[in-house]
């Protein structure tokens, strides 16, 4: 079947192709979006049902190598971390917390300042009024004011949601050590809003919100979208991004859930598949003209992949705090020790975030840091651990370097065929100094806060939520990947809006840039449209 | 509920033979026995609650059986060392069937204070106890804490908020700000 190219063709439902995709069909572009998942009913999320937990380690698992559901392709990993996702119109959004802090000014010069990296080639004032339209767009809880950021007029759509017994006691505390903390921003409702019902605190997050309170871009914006015209294709795998002779991105060639290949052609080509299966796609993409693949010339394609070490620090009380409940993204945060002070012996620092620590299946066998005990202590010890813990998530800043990467597996492939993604990665001794700092830092909360015992993940396996910087943006084609659009330089029609354009990982938790940065690159594709360079 | 949700019927002694049922028993009662008033996993994990997580997560079933298969022994404790060394994924499937089994138990979840994650109705209109007790306030008042691009360091603002109060109630603000009931769109 012979089909008019669309304006625009997004690979990739999850935050950014939702993103670009509601404002380009507001727009009026012709959008079509091809997603290798499929939609979900929020009624099947298992967080409201008795068998969540143990769900929640398999089919909402957030490693795509456990649950192994058709949709997910296999991720082969040299790594001491795994790289998280989610296929589905959401995409990682519907497995993602919802904590929704921005990157902060410095996090944008981090070679003018700290002598180490690269600047990037935009600032944060540049994103400021993207992050306050992304925040309405989103449905943004929060407290105004927060000093670890510059002064913004403009609040946060919705009040915050509660810090639970556990963040006040930890509040207390570090009102009393005068260190920084402040109830965390979370895409998550503490009100009605936008037609989507608040937060009830089951804190499932990560397991689909069975609100709808949590955003994800199937509730927030795809419905816009398909309201304007956007045609999304579930069940769409992409197996290359086609060019012409021109050298212009001519459409993609995707397979269907019965193995049929198909073609979808566009004037512009959208990639939103994240720093993964971005990376994936263009070094699949590659052929006699790109034989190092897609908008390579730079050699930079899958190269500098950042993913944030992460750290927990629990924190177990005497008291009952309940903290089973409440919303995963965090309940508060702090940026004490975000700046770089050389003094520590690293440069850079981490965001901390205080959240819940789940139900008496996660006690008895925890993901995080502590223990399992057997025999008649078992009951003693799921006692004081179940509702008595306040975790820290301690997210440091991941420097790039070329070494961490992905690459193409000429042993594993995907349902369809396509050849699997390798991950390259080790954490680097910056960021290993980083994280034992924090957590002693973190540990020293927690004991201020009444703690009687300490249990630490020194490196969370699985905790790669954050995929960054396969593809950096910049403003010289030779040490780079996109310009300062998200428009490849080597193809002037083909976009990369998902993480994979950061040029450093900062310290937080990336969703809040990354939607930001998306509807920046689609804003100036309105802007541009008539300039646009096509094919004939 | 949906077609998702798994039932609790079932009969597990399809998948179990007797063999596998007194070894569980065996390891139920070593791993989790009735202690500090609780009940002992032996007694909780029937047949009903094994059939009620093996129909959640039929991918434990496979190795779960072969934790309990007859070659590792009829000691509890060799074969849970065996299975620890040699075979952590089946060590593990056994641990979750057994756990999943025992909390997912109402008189277990009663006997640990555990209701399940309630929905719990949000009060945001109310005034948050950390801004009465002056915790943000002393966040404020320790100014700036974002590191300025342009000097490097700690940015220090002149005429700064130094309450809550006294931004939220910031005549020259407010038009720009609160929670004012925008829609999104």
């Amino acid at each position: 079947m012979t089909t008019e190219p669309a304006d625009v063709l997004i690979i990739g439902a999850g935050a950014s192709g939702g993103v670009v995709g509601r404002r380009l069909a507001e727009a009026g572009f012709s959008v079509v979006c091809l997603e290798q998942g499929d939609w979900h009913d929020r009624a099947d999320y298992p967080g409201d049902k008795l068998d969540w937990e143990l769900k929640a380690r398999k089919d909402w698992a957030t490693s795509p190598n456990i649950r192994g559901l058709p949709e997910d392709y296999p991720i082969v990993e040299h790594s001491p971390v795994s790289p998280l996702m989610y296929s589905g119109v959401g995409g990682s959004m519907l497995i993602f917390a919802g904590a929704w802090p921005r990157m902060l000014p410095s996090d944008f010069r981090v070679r003018s300042l700290d002598g180490i990296a690269d600047d990037w080639p935009i600032s944060y004032d540049e994103l400021l009024p993207y992050f306050r339209q992304t925040d309405r767009d989103f449905g943004v809880s929060g407290l105004a004011g927060d000093p670890a950021y510059p002064p913004d007029p403009e609040d946060p759509p919705l009040p915050p949601l509660p810090i639970g017994a556990a963040g006040l006691k930890v509040a207390r505390a570090h009102t009393r050590l005068g260190w920084h903390w402040w109830p965390e921003f979370n895409s998550i409702l503490s009100a009605p809003y936008d037609g989507r019902r608040p937060c009830v605190q089951r804190s499932t997050c990560q397991s689909g919100c069975n609100e709808g309170a949590k955003a994800s871009t199937d509730l927030t914006h795809w419905p816009k979208a398909i309201a304007k015209g956007a045609r999304l294709v579930t069940g769409a795998r992409v197996r290359r991004v086609e060019t012409d002779a021109q050298g212009l991105a001519s459409g993609a060639t995707w397979i269907d859930r019965d193995g049929a290949e198909h073609f979808e052609p566009a004037k512009v080509v959208v990639l939103a598949a994240n720093a993964i299966g971005t990376a994936r796609l263009l070094l699949l993409s590659g052929d006699a003209r790109h034989p190092e693949g897609l908008a390579n010339s730079s050699g930079l394609v899958g190269k500098r992949l950042m993913m944030h070490p992460f750290a927990n620090v629990a924190g177990l009380f005497d008291e009952p705090l309940m903290s089973w409940q409440g919303q995963f993204g965090d309940l508060i945060e702090s940026l004490e020790f975000y700046e770089t002070d050389e003094r520590r012996g690293f440069v850079r620092g981490a965001r901390w975030g205080l959240a819940p620590t789940g139900g008496p299946i996660n006690t008895a066998l925890p993901s995080r840091a502590g223990t399992q005990v057997w025999g008649p202590d078992h009951h003693l010890h799921v006692r004081s651990h179940l509702g008595h813990g306040a975790n820290w998530g301690l997210f440091a800043e991941d420097l790039p370097d070329e070494a961490n990467r992905v690459t193409l597996s000429d042993s594993v492939a995907d349902s369809s065929g396509i050849a699997a993604p390798e991950v390259h990665y080790r954490m680097g001794d910056n960021a290993r100094k980083m994280l034992d700092f924090h957590i002693e830092r973190a540990t020293e909360s927690l004991l201020e806060a009444g703690a009687h015992s300490i249990e630490v993940d020194r490196l969370m396996r699985y905790s790669g939520w954050h995929l960054l910087g396969t593809a950096r943006m910049g403003d010289d084609p030779a040490t780079s990947v996109l310009d300062r659009w998200n428009r490849t330089h080597d193809v002037p029609n083909l976009y990369v809006v998902d993480g994979s354009s950061f040029v450093t990982s900062s310290g937080v938790n990336p969703t809040s840039t990354i939607v930001a940065i998306a509807l920046r690159a689609a804003e100036h594709m309105i802007e541009t449209r008539f300039e646009q360079q096509v094919p004939t | 509920m949906t077609g998702r949700d798994p039932g609790v019927s079932g009969d597990p002694m399809t998948f179990m033979d007797d063999h596998a049922r007194t070894t569980f028993a065996a390891i139920a009662e070593r791993l989790i026995p009735a202690a500090h008033g609780m009940p002992s996993a032996a007694d909780v994990v029937n047949e009903a609650r094994l059939a009620f997580v093996l129909r959640s997560r039929p991918d434990l079933l496979e190795p779960f059986l072969a934790a309990l298969r007859p070659e590792l022994g009829d000691d509890p404790d060799a074969r849970l060392a065996t299975l620890g060394r040699d075979e952590p994924a089946n060590l593990g499937a056994l641990q979750l069937v057994l756990v999943g089994g025992y909390y997912t138990d109402k008189r277990v979840k009663q006997g640990i204070g555990y209701p399940g994650q309630e929905a719990i109705e949000l009060r945001s209109w109310e005034v948050p106890p950390y801004l009465e007790e002056g915790l943000i306030d002393a966040v404020l008042a320790r100014g700036q804490v974002w590191r300025d691009p342009a000097t490097g360091v700690r940015a220090v603002i002149d005429g700064s908020t130094k309450t809550y109060a006294e931004r939220y109630w910031s005549a020259e603000r407010r038009p720009e700000g609160g929670n004012d009931g925008r829609d999104g769109s």
